[in-house]
C-alpha cells in the first residue's frame, strides 16, 4: 500500500465521520442522553486523530500526481488549501471535544458552553470537508465539473503556498520552530511520565483523579508540536512524504493519542484511588503509553538517518 | 581543550561520527533526546504543581521523581559529552554551546535549591506554597526552556558542522 492508496481509504473518514458524529451529538441532545453526548465527543477526538494521516497521505499523493500528465496542478493546490482549512477545523473540533471530556470527568456533568462550541466547530468542519472532497474529486474526475468551468475554489483562508513561503523565506523561523518543538516535547513527555508512572506504581498514595488536572499541559505540548511539525511538513513535504521514519512516527503518534483519550475519560483509569494498586490492564496501557511516546521521539529523531530529512 | 580535540580523532569517535551505523551518532542523539525529555519534563511537571496546577497532588509524593531525574540526567550528560567530543572542533567554538551549558548549570542549582528549601521540609504539604517556592518553580521553567532553546540553536547559529 502506498500513499495514494492510503489517501483513497482515509479520505472519506473526515467527511462521513464528522457527519455521523454530528448526528450522534444532535441525537444525544434531543434525547437528553449524556452518555451519548460523551461518546460523540470521543468520536470527534478519534476523527481528529484519523484526519492526520488522511491529510498527510493527501500531501504525499499531491506530490506524486503533480508529476503526471493531464493533471491540473491548480486543482491539486485548491484541494490542498481546502484540506488544510478542514484539517485545522477538525483539529480544533477534536481539541474542544477533548477539553469537554476532560472537564466532564471532573465535574460529572456536561458543559453546555463546550457542547455549543463543539457543535459550531463540527458544522464548520463538515462544510469545509464536503467542499474539500468535491475539489479532491475534480482532480481525477474533471467530468464532475460543468463544461468549460475551472476547478471549484473552497475556503482558502490558509494557503499552503503562503506557509511554505513564510518558513522558507525567513531563516529564523525554522530554528524557532525547532526550539518550540523540543519544549513542547518535554512539556508533553513530563506530564505523560507523571501520569503513567503513577499507574505503574510510583506515588501510589496519589489518587489518579489528582493527576488528571495536569493533562491539559500535555495537550498544550502536543498542540505546540502539531503546529510546529505541520509547518515543517507544509514547507518541505518532500522531506517527509517518502520518509519511512515519518510514517512510523505518525503511527505511534496516533497510538499515543488514543492513550491520551483513555486516561482522560475512561472510568477504569479515573477510579484508581489513593493507595490503590492499578489493575494489570491499566499498567499495560500505561506502559504502552510511555513506549508509544518514546517511539514517537525515536522516529522523530531518526528522520534524517532512517529517511531523507535534513 | 587540546585533550578533547585529540579525542575527537580517536577511532571510537571517528566511528560514532562517520560509521553511518544507527548505533553510532543517531543512537546517542536519541538517548540525549529521551534524557532531556525526562529531565526537563519531570522538572517542568514539578514546577507546574508548585505554581498551582493539580494542587491535590501532595508535594511530598513528587520527591519520588528526584532519583529518576538524576538518573535521566546522567544519561543526558554522558550522551551529551559524547556528542560534544565527536564534534569538538565545531561545538567548542560555538558561543551558543557555552550559553546552553550556563543554562543547564543554573537549572541544576535551581533544582537543588528546590529540594533543600521546599521539598526538604517534612511539613511541606501542611503549609501553602511559599512565594520563594513559586519563584524557584518559575525560574526552573525559564532555565529549562533556555537550555532547550540554546541546545537546538547550536545546529543553526555560529559554527555548524552539518551534523544534526
Amino acid at each position: 500500500m502506498n500513499a495514494p492508496h492510503l489517501h483513497l481509504i482515509l479520505n472519506h473518514v473526515p467527511t462521513v465521520g464528522t457527519a455521523i458524529a454530528l448526528g450522534l451529538l444532535l441525537l444525544s441532545l434531543l434525547r437528553r442522553q449524556e452518555t451519548l453526548t460523551r461518546v460523540s465527543l470521543e468520536v470527534f477526538y478519534v476523527l481528529a486523530l484519523i484526519t492526520l494521516p488522511a491529510y498527510l497521505s493527501g500531501v504525499a499523493t499531491g506530490l506524486e500526481l503533480e508529476k503526471m500528465p493531464d493533471i491540473s496542478v491548480e486543482a491539486i493546490h485548491k484541494h490542498h488549501d481546502g484540506a488544510l482549512v478542514g484539517f485545522a477545523l477538525m483539529l480544533l473540533t477534536g481539541l474542544a471535544s477533548w477539553l469537554g471530556l476532560w472537564q466532564w470527568r471532573r465535574v460529572s456533568r456536561p458543559s453546555g458552553l463546550n457542547t455549543g462550541i463543539v457543535l459550531v466547530l463540527a458544522l464548520l468542519t463538515i462544510t469545509t470537508m464536503a467542499g474539500t472532497a468535491t475539489m479532491g474529486g475534480e482532480i481525477r474526475h474533471p467530468e464532475m465539473m460543468p463544461e468549460g468551468s475551472t476547478p471549484t475554489a473552497g475556503p482558502n483562508w490558509i494557503h499552503a503556498a503562503s506557509i511554505q513561503a513564510l518558513v522558507t523565506d525567513h531563516t529564523w523561523i525554522w530554528p524557532s520552530l525547532e526550539a518550540l518543538h523540543f519544549v513542547g516535547l518535554w512539556l508533553l513527555f513530563g506530564v505523560v511520565l507523571v501520569v503513567n508512572l503513577r499507574m505503574l506504581g510510583m506515588m501510589k498514595a496519589v489518587p489518579f483523579s489528582a493527576l488528571h488536572r495536569m493533562l491539559p499541559w500535555a495537550v498544550l505540548g502536543l498542540g505546540i508540536n502539531i503546529v510546529s511539525g505541520m509547518m515543517w511538513v507544509i514547507a518541505t513535504p518532500e522531506q517527509y512524504m517518502s520518509n519511512v521514519s515519518f510514517f512510523w512516527k505518525m503511527g505511534f503518534l496516533i497510538l499515543a493519542g488514543l492513550n491520551l483519550l483513555y486516561v482522560t475519560t475512561f472510568d477504569q483509569a479515573w477510579q484508581v484511588g489513593a493507595g490503590e494498586d492499578a489493575s494489570f490492564a491499566n499498567k499495560a496501557i500505561a506502559f504502552s503509553a510511555i513506549a508509544s511516546w518514546v517511539c514517537v521521539m525515536y522516529f522523530g529523531r531518526m528522520l534524517p538517518f532512517l529517511g531523507n530529512a535534513f | 581543550m587540546d585533550f578533547i580535540l585529540q579525542l575527537q580523532h580517536s577511532a571510537v569517535m571517528d566511528w560514532v561520527r562517520e560509521s553511518g551505523s544507527l548505533l553510532g551518532y543517531p543512537a546517542i542523539l536519541f538517548l540525549h533526546t529521551i534524557g532531556l525529555a525526562t529531565v526537563a519534563g519531570l522538572n517542568g511537571a514539578i514546577d507546574l504543581r508548585l505554581l498551582g496546577v493539580a494542587s491535590r497532588i501532595p508535594l511530598a509524593s513528587l520527591t519520588r521523581f528526584f532519583p529518576f531525574i538524576w538518573a535521566a540526567f546522567v544519561v543526558t550528560a554522558v550522551s551529551g559529552v559524547t556528542l560534544l567530543i565527536a564534534d569538538a572542533e565545531t561545538k567548542l567554538r560555538s558561543p551558543v554551546f557555552y550559553i546552553k551549558l550556563l543554562f543547564i548549570i543554573l537549572a541544576l542549582v535551581n533544582l537543588q535549591l528546590l529540594r533543600k528549601r521546599v521539598f526538604a521540609n517534612p511539613e511541606v504539604d501542611q503549609l501553602p506554597v511559599s512565594a520563594q517556592a513559586r519563584m524557584l518553580a518559575f525560574s526552573s521553567l525559564v532555565l529549562w526552556v533556555g537550555a532547550t532553546t540554546a541546545g537546538r540553536l547550536m545546529a543553526y547559529i555560529g559554527p555548524v558542522a552539518g551534523l544534526k
